[in-house]
């Protein structure tokens, strides 16, 4: 009897337990936020607006863009644990590979995630309440041009990818979320059509600059399609007989194995429409003109800080996009030679730490615009001797200072471009050519700028003085002082070339081509193309043919940009990479002291490049947990 | 721990560069190696012994406790309080005007009271707190002995004496060196002597009891409530300079002079002779718990007990230092837990158990679990026919139980609340910057978790299986065996492709494990004679457990050895190193290993799968699982007139651990965590540089000495070959049993009739030791230290005491 009461007691109280104690438990309070509180109103949909920016991967950062240190452009002293470096060096793997963009690792941003972002923003943004519809379109014009751009991103490093044109949702079953990767065609449809969508919607240029520059307009939109359809139509992604029997699962070929010059001509088209819109908005090339001249400077300095300032003068009218998001100052203070000014050797603000290698610094034309060993008048095979710089050289190399001939009769965009031990380095605070007080680098043994520690020093003897902003100053202590530029990611000097390159693989030789490639090189003070090649080249009528013209472009392109992170695409997409990075790596004999040893070639690395590593790999991981996909061939 | 000579330090470092990189630039120049054997001038070329000079081998602790009770029959007390003292083992330093020496005082103070109110109920007050006041070093002991192990011996001394050129100088002149980063080396002596810490910490408790014997309504009837509330508080302040680097260069061997520079002058890095102030961290953390409960106790004709309870519980954790919403956000569980049991004559006893409990962190349809038991127990002693036995066998019981338990501490303090989604609308790193000059920035909005409303309790099922055994009136003997099952794992989930771009992996209670497990203890207890007394004990455990369902790839067919499932929870996997490639050559013909640079003499692993390539899926369940499967222990105590001896052993076995190849690796970087070592929060982390061990000095693979199944394999300081060798596998697996003399002591208590005339009631001298003895069969370092050889040691340690009464 008792134990009955006791028992339905008890259920009594439990059951009036339950919603008491449940007021209790719910601690958590009703506004915590949801996405959906990121579409309440305009402010907290442009931070996702940004969110979706921030995936922008980082272009000036040497760990992230595999295009500046995964090449042969730089090289690095041994011990450095740079990601991209890795790749160089031939370390490239299947167990978390190195700036691995599809799952955000080893020095890349998860762009798979970027485009999840870029989804749910296009998703929502019509939920926003206080926001005029012009602002609204052009939101949507820029969020799907970061959605191609990731998705270009991803397909020059891996090929066919997996195209995200919408949002796989989060609970839903394995299977449905096991998507397979595309034809690489497909690939590059999806993201100029994308492109197109974009265009539309964007403004022609930013009205508020003080606020806006680096955001996304139509003219980097139009010049951005370009691009993608000169990569669609090149050697690698069209007609790449490389990759026969690379296929899905399912037998579905990811590669279109015959060639199409119909691609060319297209990217043709894009190209010329991205030039005259580009123009018509006042882009041109830049030429440096300051409106106070406090020396009268030489044409030869003239010329060369034209070169180096439309790269790092920030935003000159040749710029079409920089980003904002990723500056310069790292890669300045990586590019400047330490003891660059004997009088502040302890300084290591300044590391001089990435190194061109001897056989970027022998591409560069001779001074009458042809390659080094295809000059008549070039003495190519004594270019190791030792030669005393005289009155004539003053402006490119110390006079007095004995260097070497490889430095001697070269095209102003060498000097620009490159430091080396002899050479004159225009700027820090030093602004008179003419006086003798302008500094130069000297990093033979025992000198200000060579090797006194294990980390600040170039490993070759070269340094991409390029990067370097010429007023930009070290201090003293560790201090140097930066004029910091946003990363030029598009110029119309590419514009010029990318046109020049898809007319003469279209249609072959014509004035239109040589046009825009004389363009660049009067800019560079060179003879135009015709001239030189008739003139200087031991194989005068090379410009007349395409393949001869398209050796000129390519090499033009190479020297022209230089250190921007274009090369290491382009040995990619026109299939050159296996010539090109299977040559060692080489520089000056750093431990000597004289001239006589100092400037032997001395090994540095023997680099090595196969045909699988025109892909990237995928982790074997990611191959696991979507069991749709298939790996790269070869890895 | 032995460490190698700095000569060998130096050529052993020389050679790790060039063994990886032939145009390497070197550390040390040969005129360096040379002038510092040569012994030339130490603060030039110095060879600094850190323990030495940071680091006493003894000190002085005192301790004093005070202890009152009494009371009456309406209410009693008791009141103790206590204090500590104990100063570190780190040696101070002259040249500051702070004594920055270790220096803890702890204060407890404990007071009970209980009142009869009335003669059916009592009350009971109990309140206790601890007072901790520190001032030391901002890094204490533990982090000074691993800043020692992991500071280059030779590149600079702890200070220079000041030289002509420095004689107006007021601050003390640390040593350090510029390798060219823009970075400093981590200075140890600097590091310890450039400023202070204090903190305050007091943890208060508070209880109230009221019980009520309800007697007058049912006979055995008893009601009780009882709350408590316990306040943890801690601060921290910081006060130090930021030390200034010296340099020593151009070293004049004629006339013993060198140049000495200063490093930091100015810069982002830049010295401060001024102390500056830098709050620590701060806890504040508040708990109340409360339960009431009805209980229910009678025995009918002596032979039928009865006994129930229902117990209702509510538990509230708030903390103040909350680094989120989510953790900012009270803790709370209640729940009603019941009991029924029956027992009949001693002999056969029952007992039904529940618990209806409620967690805050899942959704309201899932917040509620009903966890039951029962349990069985027969004292077999009691029965008649035992007792013929009884002499021998003092007493026998066997007892069984079985029941579900739930679990909802899953996730963390700061991930929790499962059923809703995380997110943060004011992310700094995923925002962006535009404009000519980089002027507007807006911070974005990212997803830290998505919202799965189905998570809920952790259940295990577990059963017992009991005996107790008494014998011959000195042996207690208890053996337990168990089973437990667990389900509802919270796991991460697998089948989440990186395509889908989730910023956060969801998870969900799918996984699987069955645990099962055996203790055993035997004590012994026995007084000869009034002179003479002996105690003995001894335990041992054995625990086992494995995965039955586990959230990972679906291996089945391409590496059926990477799956958990029928593994320990604490299973390692790792790949089975072969031994050292013998050259370069060899390496290159070898199946590929993806873990960067490699060569000769270093590590080579097994390609399980034969695919031509060591990845991931050549890991396979290496060694025995990392907590001990075995854990034992025994020891005795005896008394003989005044003096009094114990000892006490302690054992495991069955367990593995790893030689840890970053923390250990000579003349790399080694950090313990990402945020030690800044002088100031954002600032770059000081340079590091393990030392040498005298173990791997002595044996590891050189290119002279290419012994492909050394120790240590090819040196290196770069990520090159590091890489490689740093693979969990089983060339750095070792066994992790032993058996170790934890404690010895011998005490002396003077007859009381001698200390009396003194007005004491005790004194005693004792000597004790602890660690003095251990088996092993690692032998590099003591095994309890695990993988990490440089870190702190267990030390051995000898106290003398005095414990005086009154």
């Amino acid at each position: 009897m008792k134990i009955k009461n006791i028992l339905r007691l008890s259920i009594i109280f439990m059951l009036a337990l339950s919603p008491a104690c449940n007021d209790f438990l719910n601690v958590t309070p009703d506004n915590i936020a949801t996405i959906d509180y990121a579409f309440r109103m305009r402010s907290t949909a442009e931070r996702f607006l940004f969110t979706c920016y921030s995936y922008m991967p980082s272009h000036a950062s040497l760990n992230e863009n595999p295009a500046l240190l995964a090449g042969d452009e730089l090289w690095l002293v041994a011990s450095n644990t740079n990601n991209a470096w890795q790749i160089a060096r031939g370390n490239q793997r299947i167990v978390n590979p190195y700036v691995n963009s599809w799952q955000g690792s080893l020095g890349s941003k998860d762009l798979y995630q970027g485009l999840r972002e870029c989804n749910v923003f296009l998703e929502n943004v019509h939920l926003v309440p206080d926001i005029i519809e012009y602002e609204r379109e052009r939101w949507i014009g820029e969020v799907k041009f970061l959605k191609a751009y990731y998705h270009y991103y991803l397909i020059r490093m891996y090929g066919p990818i997996v195209l995200i044109k919408e949002n796989l949702p989060v609970g839903a079953p394995a299977e449905q979320v096991r998507i397979p990767r595309s034809p690489v065609d497909e690939c590059f449809d999806y993201v100029v059509q994308l492109l197109e969508e974009a265009e539309a919607a964007l403004p022609d240029k930013i009205d508020f600059e003080v606020s806006e520059l680096g955001r996304i307009t139509k003219a980097i939109a139009l010049s951005l399609k370009a691009k993608v359809l000169v990569t669609a139509a090149s050697p690698l992604f069209n007609g790449n007989s490389d990759y026969t029997g690379f296929t899905n699962k399912d037998g579905t070929s990811l590669f279109n194995t015959t060639f199409d010059v119909e691609k060319w001509q297209k990217a043709a088209d894009a190209c010329k429409e991205a030039i005259e819109f580009c123009e018509s908005l006042g882009h041109r090339l830049y030429e440096y003109n300051p409106e106070f001249v406090q020396y009268n400077l030489s044409d030869t300095t003239l010329i060369q800080m034209s070169i180096r300032n439309a790269f790092n003068e920030k935003w000159n009218p040749e710029v079409i996009w920089a980003n904002t998001n990723s500056m310069s100052a790292g890669i300045q203070a990586n590019a400047t030679p330490r003891g660059l000014d004997p009088a502040l050797t302890a300084n290591t603000g300044a590391q001089g730490n990435i190194a061109p290698p001897l056989k970027i610094a022998e591409l560069f034309y001779s001074d009458n615009g042809v390659p080094i060993d295809e000059d008549i008048t070039w003495d190519y095979n004594n270019r190791f001797r030792l030669k005393i710089p005289g009155y004539d050289h003053r402006f490119n190399l110390k006079q007095g200072y004995t260097t070497v001939q490889l430095h001697f009769d070269r095209e102003n965009r060498y000097y620009a471009s490159l430091g080396f031990d002899g050479g004159i380095w225009y700027g820090q605070g030093r602004y008179n050519d003419e006086n003798s007080d302008i500094l130069f680098v000297s990093s033979k043994a025992g000198q200000p700028a060579a090797a006194i520690n294990m980390n600040s020093y170039s490993t070759t003897g070269f340094f991409p003085k390029k990067y370097t902003h010429f007023q930009s100053v070290i201090g003293s202590g560790n201090t140097f002082t930066r004029e910091n530029y946003p990363w030029p990611v598009l110029k119309l000097n590419e514009l010029y070339l990318l046109y020049a390159e898809a007319l003469n693989e279209a249609d072959g030789p014509s004035e239109e081509v040589y046009f825009y490639l004389n363009k660049i090189r009067r800019r560079a003070g060179l003879q135009d193309v015709e001239a030189a090649w008739s003139t200087y080249s031991i194989n005068p009528d090379k410009y007349k043919s395409q393949t001869g013209l398209r050796e000129i472009i390519q090499r033009e392109r190479t020297i022209e940009l230089i250190f921007e992170g274009k090369r290491f695409w382009d040995l990619r997409r026109w299939k050159l990479a296996t010539t090109e990075l299977n040559k060692p790596i080489t520089g000056w004999d750093l431990d000597q002291s004289s001239a006589e040893g100092y400037y032997r070639e001395r090994l540095i690395f023997n680099q090595t490049f196969r045909l699988k590593d025109y892909l990237w790999p995928l982790n074997e991981n990611t191959l696991l947990a979507n069991p749709a996909l298939v790996q790269n061939p070869g890895w | 721990m032995e460490l190698a000579d700095p000569i060998t330090y130096m050529t052993m470092h020389n050679e790790a560069v060039l063994t990886r990189d032939p145009l390497g630039i070197l550390p040390y120049s040969k005129q360096k190696i040379d002038n510092t054997a040569a012994g030339l001038n130490r603060a030039m070329y110095p060879v600094t012994d850190w323990r030495k000079e940071l680091i006493r081998d003894h000190t002085i602790n005192h301790s004093v406790n005070l202890n009152v009770s009494g009371g009456g029959k309406v209410a009693r007390y008791f009141v103790a309080g206590g204090f500590t003292q104990n100063n570190g083992l780190l040696k101070v330093d002259k040249k500051n005007n702070f004594n920055n020496n270790i220096d803890l005082k702890t204060y407890a103070v404990r007071s009970n009271v209980n009142v009869n109110l009335s003669t059916t109920t009592r009350l009971d007050v109990r309140v206790n707190a601890t007072f901790d006041e520190y001032t030391g070093p901002i890094s204490g002991g533990t982090q000074v002995y691993r800043n020692v192990m992991r500071t280059n011996p030779v590149l600079f001394p702890p200070y220079f004496e000041p030289d002509a050129d420095h004689a107006y100088v007021q601050h003390i002149l640390f040593g350090n060196f510029d390798d060219g980063t823009g970075n400093y080396y981590l200075n140890p002596y600097a590091d310890m002597v450039r400023g202070y810490k204090a903190y305050s910490r007091s943890v208060m408790m508070a209880q109230f009891e009221l019980s009520e014997n309800l007697d007058r309504f049912l006979e055995g009837l008893r009601f009780r409530v009882m709350a408590n509330t316990s306040r943890n508080t801690y601060f921290e302040t910081e006060r130090a300079y930021l030390p200034f680097w010296y340099q020593a260069s151009s070293y004049n061997k004629l006339t013993d002079t060198f140049k000495l520079s200063l490093l930091n002058e100015d810069g982002t890095y830049a010295g401060q002779e001024q102390l500056s102030y830098a709050p620590g961290s701060k806890e504040v953390m508040a708990d109340f718990y409360s339960e009431s409960a009805l209980s229910y106790d009678q025995t009918f004709n002596d032979k039928h007990a009865v006994n129930g309870l229902f117990v209702f519980l509510a538990q509230n954790r708030v903390t103040g230092n909350a680094t989120n919403l989510e953790s900012s956000l009270p803790f709370r569980n209640v729940g009603l837990a019941g009991r029924a049991a029956y027992s009949y004559d001693s002999r056969y006893n029952m007992e039904l158990n529940f618990g209806y409990n409620a967690s805050e962190r899942f959704h309201a349809k899932h917040r509620w679990g009903f966890f039951p038991s029962v349990g069985l127990a027969w004292t077999v002693s009691n029965e008649k026919f035992w007792e013929p036995l009884l002499n021998v066998v003092n007493s026998f019981r066997v007892k069984g139980t079985h029941g579900l338990s739930g679990n909802d501490a899953i996730g963390s303090p700061t991930d929790r609340f499962f059923y809703l989604s995380n997110v943060q609308m004011n992310d700094p790193n995923r925002g962006a910057i535009f404009g000519r000059d980089n002027s507007y920035s807006r911070p974005g909005i990212s997803i830290l978790r998505y919202s799965d409303p189905e998570i809920t309790w952790e259940i295990s099922t577990k059963s017992n299986l009991g005996l107790e055994i008494g014998l011959l009136d000195q042996f207690r003997i208890e053996l337990d065996f168990y089973k437990e099952s667990r389900s509802n794992i919270l796991q991460s989930r697998a089948s989440t492709p990186a395509e889908m771009g989730l910023s956060a992996t969801p998870q969900a209670n799918v996984g699987k494990a069955e645990g099962k497990g055996f203790d055993a203890s035997v004590d012994y207890n026995k007084v000869f004679n009034k002179d003479f007394w002996l105690q003995g004990r001894f335990n041992f455990t054995f625990a086992k457990s494995k995965f039955k369902v586990y959230e990972e790839y679906y291996y089945n067919d391409i590496a059926p050895w990477r799956s958990h499932v029928g593994y320990s929870i604490n299973q390692q996997w790792g790949y089975l190193a072969e031994r050292l490639f013998v050259d370069d050559e060899e390496a290159a013909k070898s199946p590929r290993q993806n873990f960067g640079e490699y060569g000769g003499g270093d590590i080579k692993y097994r390609d399980m799968n034969n695919d031509g390539q060591i990845t991931e899926l050549d890991m396979v369940p290496i060694g025995y699982p990392t907590v001990p499967e075995i854990v034992y222990g025994f020891g005795f105590s005896a008394g003989y007139k005044g003096f009094d001896f114990n000892a006490f052993f302690q054992g495991l076995a069955r367990e593995s651990f790893w030689i840890n190849p970053h923390a250990t690796a000579p003349f790399r970087q080694y950090y313990y965590n990402a945020d030690e070592l800044r002088d100031r929060p954002g600032w770059p982390q000081k340079l590091t540089q393990n030392q040498l061990l005298k173990a791997y000095a002595d044996d590891y693979w050189s290119e002279d000495n290419q012994n492909i199944y050394a120790l240590w394999p090819r040196l290196s300081v770069s990520s090159a070959g590091h890489g490689n060798n740093s693979q969990t596998s089983t060339w750095f697996m070792r066994d992790g049993s032993f058996l170790r003399l934890k404690q010895v002591e011998v005490g002396y208590t003077l007859p009381t009739r001698i200390t009396k005339k003194a007005y004491m009631e005790m004194f005693r001298i004792y000597v004790s030791g602890n660690n003095l003895l251990s088996w092993s069969d690692f032998k590099l370092w003591d095994v309890e230290m695990g993988g990490n050889g440089l870190g702190y040691p267990i030390q051995k340690v000898f106290n003398l005491g005095i414990q005086l009464n009154f």
